[in-house]
């Protein structure tokens, strides 16, 4: 008698699991989201008027505003690297990626490597030449690994902004102890701007998803982009608005010399502050508002900025018309 | 020449897996690289060629497709496509055979569906392509892009020609062709999948737009076919990656009638051989085997020309 008790009691937990996991499937994506925003967000904002050496040392001084212990530390960084068009600043510079391995390197992580899966662009090597990128890792030794064709790891997603209940994802990424988001301050002709929660686009695997990472669109960016960001913990931003983008970006807008250099311990906090710097609503970007209520801090109450203030005028960045509410001012 | 293939042949041989499969860098077993090296060692009969094939018929799913990696559960196209092709050329006779190939033959691209037509005709106008014009996607429940459509095109193509065809199979090639050249980029050549978006034009890239040339051969004639493949003499001129050198060396093998051509390949040909030489021990799997693929192209024997 005690074993079909057994096997009843079994099979009605398995069942009470698999009701529970279909109903918390079917509950409104915020409700069942465990809020992880710290306390307080603290963010740098750094001048920068070029790409140069110079800015390995703005970086040891930024990074070390934050008290990051990052001794016997593995490393990842991870750029926005895109594809390459001649004379248009699509990707993280190559002079900032390499500046943030000597910096982190110096400040007492174990190891750095550059990681990234192009979106479009399956060969990545030719992205990395003609980047530039590979000349700059090789002259300092620092490994670039190709997210795209890494070993992959099934991971449950933790949040359900896609349905998707897993990803898989590089092992490379999972094996970090930290992970550096490198984005290239952009507008986005689909998600408005594209900084360094939508960067984490990159560590999707082409070889599973495909080129482009179609499925990510086909759930919604934002919502991809929230799903992604709540399985793959950023625990740095270094964000590369030197020269930033406006207009039609990711990849055929104009430049917009920014001149700044955005650090942050958390993304939300890094996003929202890059939007702001863009003269745009950070509030009005979906992925960054529904962030912000569970993942990070928006609101400037609770972030310290710990380097600049922000200006007190920002001539906005123009944007496509379906995204002129993000602007403060119309665009003329 | 011969020396160089067969260098990277035993190099090929030597990171072959005990499954009888290849990885990308790490280990774990992958249909892309495990496909290109049976193609490029196809002419090397031996125990780990079988090996290779048996590990494709064991890698299949039940239903006739194949997923990307060991591991995983849902099936891609293009990898069901490399399968397809691989077994083509070794194992011609494998029962895996026909089940991938219907599962191709009843797998499209998400815009296929009368909804999401109406959806792209009426509503989501960014990207400029007609959406009746339909291929196959990377994985299911997404639209058509260029690479899975070339080389199921090209697996389709083959298949034809040694399976009893249906009327399914002269749809879907003349859909999937009509969405290659509905897909090119306004100058020549191919993108991932679009040409123009927000009213700018892509530009193409070489690996893409090498797949579809020869998924397209026998069309060249058609509108925008002879652009892109000057585009692809000239952009392969420089190229610093092997692996796109490669892929343009095989397609415009595959086209040879052309004076400038024949000079363009050659020194193709000396740039390819110069990076395979410096870097054959770093050169992933998939870039050593589309190597030899071109090498053994350049000799005359050119596994992705397709018959017109």
């Amino acid at each position: 008698m005690r074993e079909p008790n057994r096997r009843r009691a079994l099979v009605g937990a398995a069942g009470i699991t698999v009701g529970g996991i279909a109903a918390a499937r079917m509950l409104p994506e915020g409700m069942l989201l465990r809020d992880r925003r710290p306390l307080r967000s603290r963010v740098a904002i750094i001048s920068a008027s070029q790409y140069s050496e110079g800015i390995v040392d703005s970086l040891v001084a930024g990074i070390h505003l934050f008290k990051f212990d990052l001794r016997g530390k593995s490393v990842l960084l991870k750029p926005n690297l895109v594809e390459y068009i001649a004379d248009v600043e699509v990707n993280t510079n190559p002079v900032l990626v390499g500046a943030a391995a000597e910096a982190l390197l110096q400040l007492g992580a174990k190891r750095v490597v550059v990681g990234e899966g192009p979106g479009h662009q399956r060969d990545t090597y030719l992205v990395l030449v003609e980047s530039g990128l590979d000349a700059q890792l090789r002259s300092q030794g620092i490994k670039f690994v190709d997210l795209n064709r890494d070993e992959l790891v099934k991971v449950p997603t933790r949040a359900n902004f896609t349905g998707l209940d897993h990803l898989w994802l590089p092992r490379t990424v999972l094996t970090s102890d930290v992970i550096v988001s490198m984005p290239k301050v952009k507008t986005h002709h689909w998600a408005g701007v594209t900084l360094g929660m939508k960067n984490m686009f990159g560590v999707v695997p082409g070889t599973k998803y495909g080129w482009p990472k179609n499925i990510l669109h086909w759930k919604g960016i934002h919502r991809s982009i929230l799903d992604i960001c709540a399985t793959v913990p950023i625990h740095f931003v270094i964000a590369d608005g030197i020269v930033a983008m406006e207009g039609n970006g990711p990849l055929h807008g104009t430049h917009r010399l920014l001149g700044k250099i955005v650090l942050s311990d958390d993304p939300v906090a890094a996003d929202f502050t890059c939007a702001r710097l863009m003269g745009l609503h950070p509030e009005r970007v979906w992925h960054l508002d529904s962030a912000a209520k569970f993942l990070g801090n928006g609101a400037t109450d609770r972030m310290t900025l710990v380097a600049e203030q922000l200006p007190k005028t920002v001539a906005p960045f123009s944007v496509l018309p379906q995204f002129a509410y993000l602007r403060n001012q119309p665009q003329l | 020449m011969h020396l160089l293939i067969r260098a990277i042949r035993e190099a090929i041989e030597s990171r072959q897996r005990n499954t009888g499969g290849w990885s990308y860098a790490a280990h774990q077993d992958a249909i892309e690289p495990t496909c290109l090296a049976i193609l490029s060692c196809r002419n090397q009969p031996g125990n780990y060629l079988e090996g290779a094939v048996d590990f494709i018929e064991r890698a299949q799913n039940p239903d006739g497709g194949w997923a990307a990696f060991t591991g995983d559960d849902q099936q891609s196209c293009w990898t069901t496509a490399l399968a397809v092709l691989s077994l083509l050329a070794v194992r011609p006779a494998s029962k895996r055979l026909e089940s991938g190939i219907r599962w191709l033959l009843r797998t499209h691209g998400r815009e296929g569906d009368l909804l999401w037509q109406l959806k792209f005709r009426l509503v989501d106008r960014d990207v400029q392509f007609d959406p009746a014009k339909c291929g196959w996607s990377w994985i299911g429940g997404t639209t058509s892009w260029v690479i899975p459509t070339a080389f199921t095109l090209m697996a389709l193509r083959r298949a034809k020609r040694r399976l009893s065809a249906g009327s399914d199979f002269t749809l879907r090639i003349r859909l999937g062709t009509a969405m290659l050249l509905d897909r090119m980029c306004p100058g020549g050549g191919w993108n991932a999948g679009n040409s123009v978006a927000f009213g700018v034009p892509y530009s193409p890239y070489i690996d893409a737009t090498s797949i579809a040339l020869l998924a397209l051969r026998g069309h060249q004639h058609q509108s925008g076919v002879p652009q892109s493949l000057s585009w692809l003499s000239r952009r392969i001129s420089g190229c610093s990656a092997p692996y796109s050198l490669a892929w343009g060396i095989v397609a415009l093998t595959a086209y040879h009638n052309s004076d400038m051509r024949e000079e363009v390949l050659a020194l193709a040909n000396q740039a390819l051989v110069a990076m395979v030489v410096e870097r054959i021990d770093s050169l992933d799997t998939p870039t050593l085997s589309i190597s030899a693929l071109a090498l053994d192209a350049l000799q005359g024997d050119n596994v992705f020309e397709i018959a017109a």
